[in-house]
């Protein structure tokens, strides 16, 4: 009975519920800036990005350079999520966990590290089969990040400039 | 008969004289491309072509693309020839050594997600010259790969009407080493000249403007150089990121507008120098973040938004003798920690006196305003960057700095202008 009378006010409540969710938002492309190397963001295919309790948003030019963020990040920060988007629909925004990565020297992405995206991995073998390269997880995509970028002293990028 | 014999030396003689210098000119011969001969394609003429011979292509419309060269060869255009790839691909793809390319103009690339076409492609070579083509409606335009030395002069290179995503690079130097980049006008490309990977880089005398991003864009390149460019109106200025040993002097950066856009955005530079550069209209003039030990000496920094944001993680760095005139903020930085040198400049701003008259200010300048440290934890405050309270807050925390980083100081501020 009460239900059925304030259906309206539950209604309500349960838009402003879902609303408090943060959910990814839109990249500007042309104008938005990586959060972590500072590059002007160009490129929606490879644009990622972490989202906080608050709703905050933080983007990135690169798998790569989100992945650093997370790892920099001190043990403190607890992220809402963190977001990829699909290679083959960049619109589409993926969980960083679940998303299949693939490391190829064929799709070259903005800081070099060379990561993109997919939802499946039979979508991920597909470009696999084309363009060359390895599958990875986020885990394993972490794990290069840091070997690559942050091994060595601090911050050094400069260690891996030969391929 | 001792006549004939004779006669027959001479004669000999007369046809070695003939010969040997003649025969330089045999060994490479010259292949003449045109609309109407007998050879109407440029891929052609470089299939037919010995090593080391020259290719002239004359004027007229070649409809063209992934023009391959795995030989040394020299491809003249005569009266401008048009190569129109089409929106294909790769219009000149270069595989080899000593391949000069000169005198072209090239049109319609194709235009990928996943590929990288370019107008010139040049791969795993050293010793070429591309000189003084002109590039129009490319997605990349002239590529260089995991090369060696070589020549990229006076070339033209624009591209319009395009979202960003599907721009590519003026000139891409990925992975090369010791290329020469100088005199070319980059205009309408997402990053007028990027370089990745490269070392010992010459980037002199170009010209990069109006391009979607950067007018450079320079990233893990150690121990290059880049004099007399002129980085104008780009989206988002110069960029140079991750790398370090860079000799950046004698540039302009002008007019660059906008929420994320930078004169020269530093990034990770260490053991670099900024000299003899000129900074005018920019929104930040430098930024520097994690940077360290960069001489920063003798630049004109003069009507920027902010002529200096300097991140509390850049440490070591040094300015010296730089002349701030009339920006809206000298300096920011985001912390009161301050770990940067700051001696000798001319401030415009400077208020001071100086008594004994030895051309240095008596009393210590403070380029840090309480208001622009506001503004940076605050942009919305810049509305009354006029007003009179900010005016107060400003003379109060310079009688007596609290929150503004007490070491970030001039201790000698020059009176005049620095020449």
């Amino acid at each position: 009975m009460w239900v059925r009378r304030h259906k309206v006010i539950l209604i309500v409540i349960a838009v402003i519920m879902t609303a408090c969710e943060p959910k990814p938002q839109p990249v500007e492309l042309g104008s938005d800036q990586c959060s972590y190397c500072r590059m002007m963001i160009t490129d929606r295919e490879f644009a990622s990005q972490v989202l906080n309790n608050q709703g905050r948003s933080f983007k990135f030019d690169s798998v790569e350079c989100m992945a650093a963020y997370d790892l920099s990040a001190d043990e403190t920060t607890e992220f809402h999520s963190l977001w990829v988007p699909d290679f083959k629909d960049p619109e589409t925004w993926l969980p960083s966990e679940e998303a299949i990565y693939l490391k190829s020297k064929t799709l070259r992405s903005p800081m070099g590290l060379n990561l993109t995206a997919y939802s499946t991995r039979e979508s991920a073998e597909e470009m696999k089969q084309e363009y060359g390269g390895e599958i990875v997880s986020y885990a394993e995509v972490k794990e290069l990040v840091k070997r690559e970028w942050l091994n060595g002293s601090g911050n050094n990028h400069g260690s891996h400039n030969h391929h | 008969m001792k006549n004939l014999s004779i006669l027959h030396y001479a004669l000999k003689l007369s046809l070695l004289l003939i010969f040997i210098p003649a025969s330089p000119q045999t060994l490479f011969s010259q292949i003449i491309v045109s609309e109407t001969g007998s050879i109407t394609f440029i891929q052609e003429a470089v299939d037919l072509a010995a090593p080391g011979d020259t290719i002239e292509v004359e004027s007229g419309t070649y409809k063209e693309w992934n023009i391959e060269i795995r030989k040394p060869l020299t491809l003249i255009g005569i009266d401008r020839p048009l190569v129109d790839g089409e929106g294909e691909g790769t219009i000149f793809s270069i595989h080899a050594d000593d391949v000069t390319l000169k005198g072209f103009d090239i049109r319609r690339t194709g235009r990928s997600y996943v590929r990288d076409y370019a107008a010139i492609l040049i791969v795993e070579s050293t010793r070429f010259l591309i000189e003084d083509n002109r590039l129009d409606d490319v997605f990349f335009g002239i590529y260089l790969a995991e090369t060696t030395g070589g020549v990229v002069r006076s070339n033209r290179i624009e591209a319009y009407d395009l979202r960003e995503a599907s721009s590519g690079n003026g000139i891409h130097l990925w992975n090369s080493k010791e290329a020469t980049i100088e005199g070319n006008f980059i205009t309408g490309m997402r990053d007028g000249i990027y370089v990745e990977f490269g070392e010992g880089m010459k980037i002199n005398g170009n010209t990069s403007e109006a391009n979607n991003r950067y007018g450079l864009h320079y990233m893990f390149s150690d121990g290059g150089i880049y004099q007399r460019n002129t980085f104008r109106k780009n989206g988002a200025g110069v960029a140079v990121m991750y790398s370090e040993n860079v000799d950046m002097s004698h540039n302009l950066f002008e007019h660059n507008w906008g929420t994320s856009s930078y004169g020269l955005l530093l990034k990770d530079i260490r053991n670099s120098t900024i000299e003899y550069n000129r900074f005018y209209r920019n929104t930040i003039a430098i930024y520097s973040e994690s940077s360290s030990n960069v001489m920063i000496r003798r630049n004109d920094l003069e009507l920027n938004g902010w002529a200096v944001n300097i991140k509390s993680s850049s440490a070591r760095n040094h300015f010296e003798e730089n002349n701030f005139i009339e920006n809206s903020f000298d300096v920011r930085t985001d912390s009161p920690r301050n770990n940067n040198h700051f001696e000798r400049n001319y401030w415009s701003a400077y208020e001071g006196y100086d008594l004994d008259r030895d051309g240095i200010g008596d009393v210590p300048y403070r380029p840090v305003t309480l208001f622009s440290m506001v503004t940076e934890r605050s942009p919305e405050s810049l509305i009354l960057m006029r007003s009179m309270f900010v005016r107060i807050l400003n003379t109060a925390e310079r009688i007596a700095p609290v929150l503004t980083p007490k070491t970030l100081v001039d201790e000698k501020p020059k009176m005049t202008r620095i020449q």
